[in-house]
């Protein structure tokens, strides 16, 4: 995980989420494998995945080749999602993680659809550990 | 044991039909025909706080009815659960116990089809009566989720060629949409 800023405070400094809040789910995506988990167990159909298989030669460690699955779009609908939490709960990788940042509304539908770039700017405010349970 | 559970038991004993520890609190399974009783016999041992009723959908088994009532201090509480077939998915409103549940009957007879014995209103709270089905019957087919492609249909492999099983979003019968 990267280094994780403190969540986000009001201008005049008074209020603050707390770092556990579900206000946005960022995406780590070297993590991501496209196994197609989250999207699967989504359960109202937010999370849109593409990806294609790649055939990498042999090399000094593995004897032979191999295919890999490669990230092509990963993007969630936040017009839709209901933040259960359950993609990150089910990823097998960890390439999901909540963050309390919350002030992304958007004046059309299409604006809450956050593409793999934005979900991974988010994963810079998502917050460590420690600071999540504090 | 809780003493809710034991006033259910000796008020219906004959119409119990399990009772469930589960997570706490404790479900008691009743004939539908002992509904009325039992969930008088829990509110005369105390429990005259009815949290919530709902029903839910067990398909060729017939729908659920679940009551949640626990006494005014919180400091003991039921599940009381009974079964009605689908066929004729009837059992006795308990609206002359708990004249809160109204709410709730209403809105168990908008979403499961599942009348009410004795009460005279259950108007649908959301839905058009031109609507003629009702939407938490696992035979309901969601609109939305016919029209729209699921997104975890999509395969990252599925450019090798190779054949893959059809797989199904979660919770969606075999076969189900099809016909709509």
């Amino acid at each position: 995980m990267s280094d994780a800023q403190e969540p986000a405070a009001t201008d005049d400094g008074g209020y603050a989420v707390p770092a556990r809040s579900r206000g946005v789910i960022t995406l780590v995506e070297e993590n991501c494998t496209v196994c197609m988990l989250c999207a699967r167990e989504c359960p109202d159909w937010c999370i849109h995945i593409e990806g294609h298989t790649e055939t990498l030669p042999a090399d000094e460690v593995h004897r032979r080749p191999r295919t890999e699955n490669v990230l092509d779009r990963f993007a969630i609908d936040f017009s839709l999602c209901l933040y259960c939490g359950i993609c990150i709960e089910v990823c097998p990788f960890d390439a999901l993680h909540w963050s309390p940042e919350h002030e992304y509304a958007g004046t059309s539908l299409t604006d809450l659809t956050h593409e793999r770039e934005r979900l991974a700017a988010w994963e810079a405010t998502a917050p460590t550990e420690a600071q999540r349970d504090a | 044991m809780s003493a809710l559970v034991e006033a259910v038991q000796a008020a219906v004993g004959g119409h119990v039909l399990a009772v469930v520890p589960g997570f706490g609190p404790v479900t008691v399974d009743v004939a539908p025909e002992a509904w009325h009783p039992a969930v008088a016999a829990a509110a005369a041992a105390g429990a005259t706080y009815a949290d919530f009723l709902t029903a839910y959908d067990e398909l060729g088994l017939g729908f659920a009815v679940v009551a949640h009532l626990s006494t005014r201090d919180a400091s003991d509480h039921l599940l009381l659960r009974t079964r009605v077939p689908r066929d004729r998915p009837e059992v006795a409103t308990v609206v002359d116990l708990h004249r809160g549940l109204a709410w709730h009957e209403r809105a168990t007879h908008e979403m499961f089809g599942i009348g009410f014995v004795g009460n005279d209103d259950l108007t649908p709270l959301r839905t058009q009566p031109a609507l003629g089905a009702h939407p938490l019957r696992k035979d309901f087919v969601l609109a939305a989720r016919v029209a729209r492609p699921w997104p975890g249909e999509k395969d990252p492999a599925g450019d090798t060629g190779r054949a893959r099983r059809r797989t199904l979003p979660p919770g969606v019968p075999e076969g189900w949409g099809e016909q709509a």
